[in-house]
């Protein structure tokens, strides 16, 4: 006997079958069928939030911790175009999103009905993929699909815009056997193009021949190690070939930090070592990672001696930003362990050596003892290995970047190529949902943390214990920085008013603290480390500290900008 | 460049937003049935170098819905024949 059911209650089913067990969202009122239908079914988890633009960044999140599918969901109008930011984020870090937004019912599509937008054509450019659901008998292959097409290959967002008179009409229900195991490798049905594995071998051979004959090569590691979980193979790719390893911001985590062979991160921010290495290599072996302008700097000064092989699942990354003498396209775990079995052991201790020469000590550039260095190092002393670290963007980003030791993959989670503020917190959320047994610390500065400090609400309700810490410096401190370097100490619009943060977490009925100096930092972050719900830390920082060493945009990455030596005269 | 792509507004108006994503100017642009039930011919003609041609190529490779893509350099196109 057939069983006929409302699209809506299609569409959840769709959501359960797939798998899916956490919702972020916001109703309203083309999305108000679902909002009925939702709680017949009580495996789907919603989480209620505060903003659209929260409940993207909270399924990014949750996808990024958990490799499964992050679903938002929103009403059309205001609710989908403030999921934007959002989905451009996810679009950007490829991540596995899949957002379904209301719409006006069909008869009214193209009139300007009451909150109707065309949120597939404003999402066009930043999504995998999208659908209008011009039937309910659809929605079961839609749902199935979107989530295949988000997951498999490059990951990205994918929107699904349901009509409100879709929702509420009567199909049959029939679970879809699409796409059943879209996972690389498994036996679904691809929708994208996949590498074949002839000019895949000849490429594997042509990366080992150039990696014996290599007298200063480097590994540069992305994003796509991680998606891949391909950190067994890197690291064993390392160790047999002694090769120094590079980790971009978004493949941050995926080798270990302490490891005699990783060298830290790239680019606008890098340590001046890790950009000399580059300047110096002559073979480069790039492993999912798109070499972006923030790591390449100028790419007509960017590793002017390496031969580039570059190791990617998106054929047209392959040549888009730096020539490259090997593509190899394929995922970063397959090709990394094909590479690993063609390469011969070898080692790297005259070009380590002469990497280490590079090294200079840190002039301190920072005035006071409250350093991000302090503070990052108190909160790993008290959760220790099950953290994972969410950050915001700004001058904090590049300090919990590049001071904080990780040591498993995938511990560090931050929105890398949107570069959006106001991530960390609703991002957060979603983390802590994917990991239960993790400490979750979102670190964000003033700026970002007011952006979406209202998802303290959604913690407080769902009962979410994300541990926030805000750096606050009183300024839009990258903003500042920049002004300070290149608009010539013009401080236009940077300075920044905070709340009283205590307070404010008092307001929500949650613990708050502040931390003024050194002396107090590990009391008080072990008493917010140690609390069962969410909790608000905030740390008064010096205002006009700058993140060294710095390349110029669009500069080379031989000529960083470094900190005034200890004595110098100040700024 | 001729982009055989499934027939739907959808994939259509992904298929010319990525030119306009890359900055690629369109001189010329025709859609067409492919002779397949389902499929569509959409022909861009465009003004860019080899390498900016096949980045966009690639791009619309990549797309969900385009089946294949042929870059056909003007050389060896059709032009109209002299009288």
């Amino acid at each position: 006997m057939s069983e006929m059911l409302s699209g809506a209650d299609i569409l959840c089913r769709s959501l359960e079958a797939a798998g899916v067990q956490v919702i972020f969202g916001y109703p309203g009122g083309a999305i108000m069928p679902f909002y009925h239908a939702l709680p017949d079914h009580p495996r789907l988890r919603h989480i209620l939030v505060r903003h659209e633009q929260a409940a993207a960044h909270a399924a990014d999140g949750y996808a990024r911790a958990s490799g499964r599918v992050g679903v938002c969901v929103a009403t059309s109008g205001p609710g989908a175009t403030n999921l934007v930011t959002g989905l451009a984020a996810a679009h950007m870090d490829s991540s596995p999103v899949v957002a379904i937004t209301g719409q006006v019912s069909r008869p009214m599509i193209g009139r300007d009905a009451f909150q109707e937008t065309d949120v597939i054509g404003i999402t066009l450019p930043i999504t995998k993929h999208s659908y209008l659901v011009q039937d309910a008998a659809e929605l079961a292959d839609v749902v199935a699909e979107a989530i295949a097409v988000a997951r498999e290959g490059r990951p990205g967002p994918v929107v699904i815009d349901v009509p409100k008179d879709v929702q509420n009409q009567k199909a049959e229900w029939k679970a879809s056997h699409r796409l059943r195991d879209p996972r690389p490798g498994g036996r679904g049905q691809s929708l994208t193009p996949r590498a074949s594995p002839g000019p895949m071998e000849d490429g594997i051979r042509q990366a080992a021949k150039l990696i014996k004959g290599a007298e200063r090569p480097l590994l540069m590691i992305g994003h796509g190690v991680i998606l891949a979980e391909a950190h067994a193979e890197v690291r064993a790719l390392a160790e047999k070939t002694g090769i120094p390893v590079i980790t971009t911001l978004l493949g941050i985590s995926a080798f270990p930090d302490g490891h005699p062979l990783h060298l830290g991160m790239p680019g606008m921010h890098g340590e001046v070592y890790v950009n000399r290495a580059i300047q110096h290599a002559d073979v480069i072996i790039g492993i999912g990672l798109r070499f972006d302008d923030r790591v390449t700097g100028n790419t007509a000064s960017f590793a002017r001696q390496a031969r580039i092989v570059h190791i990617d699942l998106d054929r047209a990354e392959i040549g888009k930003n730096v020539p490259v003498a090997v593509g190899i396209v394929g995922d970063a775990r397959d090709v990394t362990r094909r590479l690993l079995a063609a390469v011969e052991p070898r080692r790297c201790d005259r070009w380590l050596e002469h990497i280490r020469g590079f090294t200079r000590p840190r002039p301190a550039s920072f005035r006071g003892e409250l350093s991000p260095e302090a503070i990052l190092g108190a909160i790993y002393d008290v959760s220790g290995e099950a953290c994972t670290i969410v950050s915001d963007v700004g001058q904090h980003q590049m300090w919990v970047a590049k001071l904080f030791p990780y040591h498993r993959p995938n511990t560090h989670i931050t929105s890398g190529g949107l570069g959006a503020m106001g991530f960390a917190v609703p991002a957060a959320l979603g983390v802590h949902l994917a990991r239960p047994g993790d400490t979750v610390w979102a670190i964000s500065g003033d700026g970002g943390f007011q952006m979406n400090m209202a998802e303290i609400a959604t913690m407080v309700q769902e009962g979410l214990a994300v541990k926030m810490a805000v750096f606050n410096n009183g300024y839009l401190g990258m903003v500042r920085q920049w002004q300070q370097f290149f608009h010539e100490k013009r401080y236009s619009c940077t300075p920044i008013w905070s709340p009283d943060y205590v307070k404010l977490a008092e307001a929500y009925g949650i613990p708050g603290y502040r931390v003024k100096d050194a002396a107090e930092l590990a009391d008080t972050v072990g008493r917010a480390n140690a609390q069962a719900g969410p909790v608000l830390v905030e740390f008064l920082i010096e205002q006009e500290a700058n993140v060294y060493p710095m390349i110029p945009p669009g500069g080379s990455l031989s000529e960083p900008i470094e900190a005034a030596p200890a004595g110098a005269a100040g700024d | 460049m001729a982009v055989l792509l499934d027939d739907g507004l959808v994939t259509l108006n992904r298929a010319v937003g990525v030119l306009r994503r890359r900055n690629v100017p369109i001189e010329g642009l025709a859609l067409h049935p492919s002779g397949t039930v389902g499929v569509s011919r959409l022909t861009f003609v465009l003004k860019a170098d080899a390498a900016t041609a096949d980045r966009v190529a690639q791009q619309l490779h990549k797309m969900i819905g385009v089946r294949s893509v042929m870059l056909l350099p003007s050389e060896d196109s059709t032009t109209e024949a002299r009288p």
